[in-house]
């Protein structure tokens, strides 16, 4: 690959090719980031954020405003009694049209980080 | 420990310790929990004896691993199946077509080799998502586009040799006709490049598609011949302005007028960007406006026209167009998008118009006229895939939502080509929407309008629920044959469907007593003597399994 590379770079020198160290980009993971808040907060903006974050224009979020009618908001991160134990369940079995995720999408040590990242704000029993 | 069948639990254990030796442990697994992650969430079968499970699951990280994967597995003759990021929903997802299979699980392939701003193409691996390779771009202030299908989390690669497609300009919205060279492991563990990339030396990979001789790269998707590794994608360069229009026109019978200009249009390039055709009298909306309709509801209709829209038959009733001509609701409403300089995209919408005048009554609408690149807070005024953009919005199909309170626990995808007419429409509707009701299943129950993700074709792209009730999913999977067969009576196939539907589908393409399947097959017993790729993938099994599958 690395040859291919070169050849690529030399075919067009106005060329704007993009090789990160070491070649190649791959998505940051949560073991790079040192602070376990911040690793679950990327976990969460990479994976759930999509479907969870404010607004009717997120299918999970619509879909928790509907299901606890103002029971509990219908955005994830503003739930103050959610359980890591419940985080890591239906990230792992899904739940309605959310399928599961693999490990190879959010390891075991990402998971945990999501997880007490989302409850975050609940009190410890 | 689960066992594929036919392998002895010996040599399982052994072909096992070597796929850790080769990944590392922690990417190898074989516990019922973590397999229970392989399963397709949206099957059919979910829960039932014929639901398609994984022995095991091994997660190789370069290309290097993958080729040794697969010389463990021929060793041991033990099946495996490929899957890029495994969100093929609706399709399959990521569990093996033969119950048993070690899935391979690129996900961790996920390198963006490059992206090529100035010949607009990229180069990257089976693990690479839409919205990897868009956050890519963005953070590089690259200005080209994706083309990316409603669910930004599927493979780049996946959805290319799945053969499916996306919402930008015609050029790059199939996905496959996009792609410009290939590397893949066959399945002797060898490895081979496609295109210009047989040239060692070459640096046109991604520059040329069909290098000399041959040119293969078709039987690598939808097949079980390889596993590919990496694959180069045309970009769209980034446009200067986007003009989003609509057409409207009030009789029924301008339906065939619509298309065929349309086609017009589109085959001479004045229209480019992808065409959507909706029923506002019928009440069917837009592709692009749908996932606002499941978000916000679909706007209200007055009584008078609730009651029309119970009493029509193939979506045609005289009071109906008469009340649409009363009230100035179209017939037919076709959304256009034209990409380019402004000068140029209001030009081509000049002629737009011009050609649409012919039709007597036709009205024209500007919806947006956008200055790119649009400020990405603004994303979700638009379908944003139209615009390159990847989102999950599309997911509002099925889930929970105000209009539809009770979810569902995934969909098949009911997907026929059919002819690129008005009177295949209406033909297409008269024939499904009889067999729809008599198998009592839940499509084609309004006048259904086909989607134009294809240049030259139509397509109906139909979501069929999946439930938590068994008899209700028996019922569903019985009917989805049924259409299936049905279309193929009609010369309707479709382009592409989930494992437990593949063998009905390929039994329609049966020209010459299925010349085609006894070539895939021809195919299959040379490149994979040991059958150990996807079996029965697409429905192509391998000689030692072809007989028990019949």
């Amino acid at each position: 690959m690395s040859r291919h590379l070169r050849a690529a770079g030399q075919a067009s020198a106005a060329a704007v090719l993009v090789v990160l160290a070491g070649e190649v980009w791959t998505p940051v993971r949560a073991q790079d980031h040192p602070d376990p808040y911040e690793a679950g907060k990327a976990v969460y903006t990479r994976w759930c954020a999509p479907c969870h974050a404010a607004g009717v224009t997120h299918p999970g979020t619509n879909a928790l405003t509907v299901k606890y009618r103002g029971v509990k908001p219908g955005v994830l991160l503003e739930w103050q009694d959610l359980q890591a134990v419940a985080v890591k369940f239906v990230v792992r079995h899904g739940i309605s049209v959310m399928a599961p995720f693999r490990k190879t999408e959010i390891s075991d040590q990402e998971l945990d980080a999501l997880a007490k990242y989302l409850s975050r704000n609940t009190p410890p029993t | 420990m689960r066992t594929p069948p036919e392998v002895s639990q010996v040599d399982f254990a052994s072909a096992i310790a070597e796929f850790k030796r080769t990944v590392g442990q922690e990417w190898v697994f074989t516990s019922d929990a973590d397999l229970d992650l392989y399963r397709d969430a949206y099957s059919p079968f979910l829960n039932e004896p014929e639901e398609r499970i994984a022995s095991a699951a091994v997660a190789p990280s370069s290309t290097e691993e993958v080729q040794e994967v697969v010389r463990i597995a021929n060793r041991f003759r033990v099946p495996l199946y490929a899957i890029s990021t495994g969100r093929n929903l609706g399709y399959g997802g990521s569990a093996p077509a033969y119950s048993g299979c070690v899935v391979v699980d690129l996900k961790r392939m996920n390198r963006i080799i490059e992206v090529n701003e100035a010949n607009a193409f990229a180069l990257v691996e089976p693990g690479v998502s839409y919205f990897d390779l868009y956050r890519y771009i963005q953070e590089h202030r690259l200005k080209v586009w994706i083309g990316c299908p409603d669910p930004g989390w599927g493979s780049v690669i996946g959805n290319a040799i799945d053969r499916g497609g996306g919402y930008t300009t015609a050029n790059y919205r199939n996905h496959f006709d996009s792609h410009c060279g290939m590397e893949i492991v066959l399945p002797s563990g060898e490895l081979l490049r496609t295109g210009m990339g047989a040239i060692p030396k070459a640096e046109t990979w991604q520059q040329y598609k069909s290098g000399c001789g041959p040119w293969i790269d078709g039987i690598f998707s939808q097949s079980n011949y390889g596993i590919v590794t990496k694959m180069g994608f045309w970009l769209m360069p980034q446009p200067e302005a986007y003009l989003r229009c609509t057409v409207s026109l009030p009789r029924y019978k301008d339906l065939g007028p619509l298309v065929e200009t349309l086609n017009y249009l589109e085959n001479s390039r004045i229209t480019s960007g992808f065409p959507d055709i909706a029923s506002p009298l019928n009440g069917y909306p837009p592709i692009g406006q749908l996932q606002l309709w499941n978000e916000t509801g679909p706007p209200a209709l007055t009584d008078e026209h609730l009651k029309l829209l119970a009493s029509a038959t193939l979506g045609y009733s005289a009071n109906r167009e008469a009340y649409g001509r009363r009230t100035g609701i179209a017939y037919w409403e076709l959304w256009l998008s034209f990409h380019g300089p402004m000068e140029v995209v209001e030009a081509q919408w000049q002629a737009t118009q011009r050609r649409f005048a012919a039709i007597e009554g036709a009205k024209f609408r500007v919806v947006n006229r956008v200055a790119l690149p649009i400020d990405p807070t603004k994303a979700e005024d638009y379908h944003e895939p139209e615009l390159g953009i990847p989102s999950l919005r599309a997911f509002s199909i099925g889930a929970r939502t105000p209009w539809s309170p009770t979810p569902s626990k995934g969909h098949m995808w009911f997907s026929p080509i059919i002819p690129r007419t008005g009177a295949a429409i209406i033909e297409a509707n008269r024939v499904f929407s009889a067999a729809a009701r008599d198998l009592n299943m839940p499509l084609f129950r309004t006048f259904t309008m086909p989607a134009c993700f294809w240049e030259r074709s139509f397509i109906f792209i139909l979501a069929t629920p999946v439930t938590e009730d068994p008899a209700t999913n028996k019922r569903y999977r019985e009917g989805f044959k049924k259409l299936i067969e049905v279309g193929g009576q009609h010369g309707w196939g479709e382009y592409r469907t989930a494992p437990v539907f593949q063998k009905t589908v390929m039994d329609v393409y049966s020209f010459n007593n299925h010349a085609l399947q006894r070539f895939h097959e021809t195919l299959k017993d040379a490149i994979d003597p040991n059958g150990i790729l996807s079996p029965g993938r697409y429905a192509i099994w391998p000689k030692h399994l072809r007989e028990k599958q019949s």
